[in-house]
């Protein structure tokens, strides 16, 4: 088609979109609420599964060493470790490396550590990392380890790895099914949206077929509209869930520095897309309907 | 031009055309006469294959479009111009909208529009009327629109169901000589009338139907057997 032409489907689809007012608000609204509701799930989900992987990627079982025990002790304490069956290795981490790390993790807030470097301020405890040669012997290493002189106390993290993967799969999977039903929602009241468009313009699509325009001519329009509603609907979910994560990362990572958390960036980008790509079908799933069943060309 | 072979159109239990013969050819003018329902509109509606033959062919320009397939017919359209007795227009567009419609969707450029679209107002004589809506027009000026519209594409043949039947004579005959005019360039045309007067007094060929059957087809015609 020439410029001339795709002007003409342009403003069409434009014009219809304004004519239907109300109707073109309640699409985009459906659009924009499906596709949000999808963000908020794949936000959720990947920052779950992050915080998984953060905590599995930690050691498995940590074990606090009694401040009683002196810094000689504690090679016999390492040796009587890595004797115990299934463990891999003992990590020493002294009390200091531990607050190093901890600046690392808190960024631009280190400052809120000043002062710690003072052995009798330092609240931080020496400890042992211990790796294991299997994710089986968490639970028989942690009970040995409770059992031994010279440990405080023991963390043991595959208690938590599991429960937050556990908690990914069912927001995963509950999110994809509301989604689609969301979706499929969304799509009937695109169509009708565009079942409205037709019957506006009953007359018209008469007369270009009488005077002698393609069927895909006559099509063009009402695909657009259908194309377009969901390209908007998506552009504001969109910018709702770029700007509600922008809010929730700067809330949760004032109050709790540390919490691992996937940075904007391409997180949101990558987001985005999805959501314009998912818009875009959407609309033009629901508008091909209509054309197909109302527009008889 | 146009060529009916052993045409029969039926509607269910209705039959609107039954067994139809008859050539017409290029630049001539034919009415079509006849009582309501005798199939005279089906007949047209045949031509520019809004509707396909029960049995028969139509041939048009060397094609028999009763087995055209459907992605050809809009370049069929685009060889005959439509006129209805309710002119069709557009109400939310223009005068020279309307008329710039019919190029628009066949894919003309802005520069063909501009260029043809005033040519064919002026011939028409709405030149001074571009601008209206065709609620601010009178029956006749909406007609010499709808004209303007079937005719900008430059069509061999020019259709026209009941032109003239919801104007009064005088503008009637207005657009009848407007009709003329066209047919005098050169266009095949068809046109359906209940204008019994105007028939008479132009004395051209004269196909007359009844009942689905062509009942007389006069070269130098009126509209009732004598």
């Amino acid at each position: 088609m020439r410029a001339n032409a795709w002007g003409y489907v342009f403003g069409e689809a434009l014009r219809s979109l304004w004519r239907n007012g109300f109707m073109s608000l309640a699409s985009v609204t459906t659009v924009a609420i499906c596709l949000a509701v999808l963000a908020i799930i794949l936000l959720v989900a990947v920052n779950l599964q992050y915080m998984a992987s953060f905590v599995e990627s930690q050691v498995e079982v940590v074990a606090f060493v009694d401040g009683s025990v002196d810094r000689a002790a504690t090679r016999d304490l390492e040796a009587r470790i890595e004797a115990l069956p299934g463990v891999r290795e003992a990590v020493f981490v002294s009390r200091e490396a531990a607050l190093e790390r901890l600046k690392e993790q808190f960024g631009e807030h280190r400052d809120l550590l000043a002062g710690l470097e003072d052995p009798e301020a330092n609240p931080l405890r020496d400890s042992f990392e211990v790796r294991l040669a299997g994710a089986q012997y968490a639970a028989a290493v942690a009970g040995e380890l409770e059992r031994m002189d010279g440990i405080e106390e023991v963390m043991h993290r595959q208690d938590v790895v599991d429960r937050l993967l556990a908690i990914t799969q069912a927001v995963r999977t509950g999110g994809l099914v509301l989604v689609a039903l969301l979706a499929a929602a969304t799509v009937f009241i695109i169509s009708n949206t565009i079942r409205l468009t037709v019957y506006a313009r009953r007359h018209q699509v008469g007369i270009m077929k009488l005077v002698g325009a393609t069927d895909g001519f006559i099509r063009w329009p009402f695909f657009l509209e259908g194309l377009m509603l969901g390209v908007l609907g998506a552009a504001v979910a969109g910018a709702a869930a770029w700007m509600g994560y922008d809010l929730v990362v700067e809330t949760l990572t004032a109050a709790i520095p540390f919490i691992p958390i996937l940075e904007q960036q391409p997180l949101l980008g990558n987001l985005m897309q999805l959501l314009l790509v998912l818009g875009a079908v959407i609309g033009a799933m629901g508008s091909t309907v209509s054309v197909r069943r109302f527009l008889r060309v | 031009m146009i060529e009916f072979i052993n045409v029969s159109k039926v509607y269910g239990e209705t039959v609107a055309l039954l067994d139809v013969n008859c050539y017409i050819d290029a630049s001539e003018l034919v009415f079509l006469v006849g009582p309501s329902g005798a199939g005279k509109s089906t007949f047209t509606r045949l031509i520019y294959r809004e509707e396909v033959p029960t049995r028969g062919a139509v041939v048009v320009d060397g094609v028999n479009v009763a087995r055209m397939r459907r992605r050809e017919v809009p370049f069929l359209r685009r060889k005959i111009g439509v006129v209805f007795q309710d002119f069709k227009l557009l109400p939310d567009k223009t005068v020279f909208e309307n008329v710039a419609f019919a190029m628009l969707v066949t894919g003309a450029s802005r520069r063909e529009i501009n260029r043809r679209v005033p040519e064919v107002l002026e011939m028409v004589g709405l030149a001074d009327k571009h601008k209206a809506y065709p609620h601010q027009l009178s029956g006749g000026e909406q007609q010499r629109a709808a004209v303007a519209r079937a005719i900008v594409n430059e069509p061999r043949i020019l259709l026209a169901d009941e032109p003239t039947g919801n104007l009064d004579p005088d503008t009637a005959w207005g657009i009848m000589e407007l009709l003329l005019e066209i047919n005098r360039l050169g266009t095949t045309m068809v046109i359906a009338t209940h204008a019994q007067q105007i028939v008479d007094a132009l004395g051209r060929r004269v196909i007359a139907l009844r009942d689905g059957q062509i009942v007389r087809d006069q070269l130098q015609g009126v509209y009732h057997a004598r």
